[in-house]
């Protein structure tokens, strides 16, 4: 319960390599329940041999590396993190790499006191007393000054809230519709956006969109929307440029949201449209050409026309009795196709939410 | 501690009643065999009943011993469940709500399947603030202090994911209605109508689209029509009485009655008027329906009359053998209430008309049973709800012979369980 943020570890702040892990999470588990996801679990990786979690298919590279007897270790931790695919050549970790020292430090310390259960992975919060009856949290509350605006604001009905300055609203509206309202000045080219995807993206979306895992396809699957195995794509199905932009801007990358500049996200955008056949890789994308950039499957989209379907629209009285000639028999079981999660087999199944 | 307690004569009176409960238990397997107008009888008495058990005799637990109380120990499988193959990692997951262990029509909040899109954002509520901008006259924020001020209502509402039983388009593949249809729940949500705060802020009249944001890591946005934020939507803070639990999006989330769950952005954040739809990544590259043709609907916000029988199915066989049997479900409707619930024990050959049971809400989960007699022959059980549109829920069959197997969300059609003459059940699809 008393650990000490430094004590007999690395010189860097445990808690601050909590808040970096965010970048991790998106592949690794830490903690008492964490299992191996994208890349393997880290509970306890100090100190002990690469390439050696039970249960994780890791990449030749590191295997190798682990019969050359790397360990993870302070030193080789950190040389790892500064530059994974310099480090182990060939490594399926691909992360650019955390170029400050002190970050490093961080994280090292951060998995250095996580045991191999996952103590130590999240931060301890001391509970409250359970008899206390006035409990330490609602203390400060009740102190607080019961009144603070001297003002009385004279908008709306009830007159409630107060005015949101223009800096506020500009940290937050950070929307962009297809029309080009809400997109900042900026540019970026394929080449830049090259750059930052190998860096940050291309670990997840595959280096040519193509996907890793269950991570979302970026690029390609044309002409496939009205096959068996139809592949939507931002170039085979999204209609708007814009949603790129504006997505990649407020989401991505997945666990460092919000990290990108304008014109980052203007390069990737760039290099998202080069991927995917619709721009020439010497294009840069800008403020003053985002509006020339059409989708193809823009116009293949339709409203929602569900209620002039056969089974609504007849509004038909449903039969009540011998409705359907003969006995029921089955087509189709669920246990042939085995996915259950009861059932052990959870990996090759077809299907999904989306 | 184990083995002191092994050798006390209580301890050995639960051995007997244990090995008598098993015998009891197979002599109730033949109860049907005894004639009509007879009681059947125990062999011998029931130890249960004729010993002085533990929880007789000693003295359990005392007052906040659970300071914030939790179901029964012996529950313990009255859990959320996820299947990790749907998702490429649990931040962008989803779990589902354990439907078979359920009754009446509220879901209790620990077990209201969570989807998140970024994991759950942990937010203090005095640092949290709702913002309102765009076609406004006055563009504002508010602390989680001043929506405590607006006046409040409670409403039971159901939200369903748009993609529950889309698993299933291509055929019966989950076997269990917590992993078929669980991504939905039924809660009372206290909150404020969202036309109470936009009056604060003043809508233009060019004022068309809500653009709801999220402040998780994803900052979740849709696109909503003004008159169905005006009509009943709401930000609300609390579920079933207590405050919303972090997984719901605590401290403040949207409430959009009847439509798709992804609209009900959780940490809400901010609300932004415009005069046109945004087109943002959950209603284009996600939440579009695509056709067999190759074109796909947008802006399918509706979820459609829907029913499933909870009781019995996969994950919850009938274990009492012939004789009087409990058939239950859920019936709910975007469009409003559910007028009627038919259930069929033979595939859809003949229909019976189900008992609707506790309040017909609108957009909320009403609950159904049918009791019946089984007579220990196999079954293929189908429930089919008709909603106060007159819209009747349609067949699998049905909605593939529109759509094609590749929607992925909207799938409302009928599910069959086959009950076996042992009384377990499976999912499958029948001509």
């Amino acid at each position: 319960m008393l650990m000490s943020s430094t004590a007999g570890h690395a010189a860097g702040n445990v808690d601050a390599g909590r808040k970096l892990f965010g970048q991790c999470a998106a592949c690794h588990a830490v903690g008492k329940t964490a299992g191996h996801q994208f890349g393997p679990m880290l509970n306890g990786v100090m100190e002990r041999p690469a390439a050696s979690a039970d249960g994780y298919s890791y990449s030749d590279a590191l295997k190798q590396a682990a019969q050359n007897g790397l360990v993870w270790d302070e030193p080789s931790l950190d040389a790892f993190l500064e530059s994974p695919m310099t480090y182990v050549v060939g490594t399926k970790m691909a992360f650019a790499g955390m170029r400050d020292e002190a970050q490093r430090q961080d994280m090292i310390a951060f998995l250095q006191q996580i045991d191999s259960s996952g103590s130590g992975a999240t931060a301890t919060v001391e509970p409250p007393a359970a008899n206390s009856l006035v409990s330490e949290s609602s203390a400060p509350e009740a102190q607080r000054p019961l009144a603070r605006d001297t003002t009385v604001p004279e908008h709306g009905v009830l007159h409630l809230g107060r005015l949101a300055l223009p800096e506020e609203v500009a940290a937050w509206d950070i929307d962009i519709r297809p029309d080009g309202l809400g997109l900042p000045t900026g540019s970026g080219s394929v080449e830049t956006g090259g750059q930052i995807y190998d860096a940050q993206c291309a670990v997840c979306h595959g280096v040519f969109g193509e996907g890793a895992g269950r991570w979302p396809v970026l690029a390609g699957g044309f002409d496939t929307l009205s096959d068996e195995r139809p592949e939507k794509t931002i170039g085979s199905y999204w209609p708007y440029v814009s949603t790129v932009y504006d997505y990649v801007r407020r989401a991505m990358p997945f666990g460092n949201a919000r990290s990108l500049s304008d014109d980052d996200v203007y390069a990737l955008t760039a290099y998202l449209l080069y991927l995917n056949d619709q721009v020439s890789e010497d294009f840069t994308l800008s403020t003053d050409n985002f509006a020339s950039i059409t989708l193809p499957n823009v116009d293949n989209f339709i409203a929602d026309d569900r209620m002039e379907e056969v089974h609504y629209a007849s509004r038909e009285e449903p039969c009540m009795q011998d409705c359907i000639p003969g006995e029921a028999t089955v087509t189709q079981r669920a246990r042939v196709l085995d996915v259950t999660p009861d059932n052990g087999d959870d990996d090759n199944a077809g299907g999904g939410i989306d | 501690m184990a083995d002191s307690s092994d050798i006390s004569p209580v301890s050995s009176a639960r051995r007997i009643a244990l090995k008598a409960g098993l015998k009891l238990g197979a002599l109730a397997g033949g109860a049907g065999l005894v004639g009509a107008g007879q009681v059947s009888a125990a062999a011998t008495p029931d130890p249960l009943i004729t010993e002085v058990q533990d929880w007789n005799r000693y003295l359990g637990d005392g007052v906040d011993a659970n300071p914030y109380g939790k179901p029964s120990v012996h529950e313990s499988d009255a859990v959320r469940r996820t299947v990790s193959w749907l998702t490429a990692d649990n931040k962008s997951s989803i779990n589902f709500t354990p439907l078979h262990k359920l009754d009446g029509i509220i879901t209790p909040n620990g077990l209201c399947f969570e989807r998140h899109h970024g994991g759950v954002a942990d937010i203090a509520p005095g640092d949290h603030r709702l913002m309102i901008n765009g076609l406004v006259e006055t563009p504002l924020v508010f602390t989680m202090e001043d929506l405590e001020r607006f006046p409040r209502e409670s409403h039971v509402y159901f939200l369903e994911c748009a993609a529950n039983s889309g698993m299933e388009w291509r055929g019966a593949q989950l076997n269990g209605c917590q992993f078929t249809h669980g991504m939905v729940h039924n809660v009372m949500y206290t909150g404020v109508k969202l036309k109470h705060l936009l009056a604060e802020a003043g809508v233009s009249p060019r004022g068309k689209w809500l653009l709801p944001e999220g402040a998780d890591p994803s900052h979740m946005t849709r696109s909503i029509p003004i008159d169905k934020a005006m009509d009943d939507c709401m930000v609300v803070f609390r579920m079933n009485g207590e405050a919303l639990r972090p997984e719901q999006g605590y401290p403040l989330r949207l409430v959009v009655p009847g439509w798709e769950g992804n609209m009900w952005v959780k940490w809400l954040r901010r609300l932004e008027i415009g005069d046109q739809p945004w087109h943002h990544r959950e209603e284009t590259s996600k939440y579009t329906d695509l056709l067999a043709d190759g074109t796909a609907r947008r802006f399918t916000w509706t979820m459609d009359v829907k029913s499933i029988i909870t009781n019995p199915s996969p994950q919850s066989p009938i274990r009492h053998g012939r004789g009087r049997t409990v058939l239950t479900g859920l019936a709910w409707s975007g469009h409003g209430t559910v007028k009627r619930v038919d259930v069929s024990i033979d595939g859809g050959r003949n229909w019976s008309t189900a008992r609707l049971d506790g309040p017909t809400l609108a957009k909320s989960l009403h609950r159904f049973y049918y009791e019946f007699d089984w007579d220990g022959s196999e079954l293929f059980l189908q429930s089919r709800a008709i909603d106060e549109q007159r819209q009747v829920q349609p067949t699998k069959d049905a909605l593939r012979a529109e759509r094609g197997v590749n929607s992925i969300y909207h799938n409302n059609g009928i599910q069959t369980w086959h009950i076996r003459p042992d009384g377990s059940a499976e999912n499958v699809e029948v001509s």
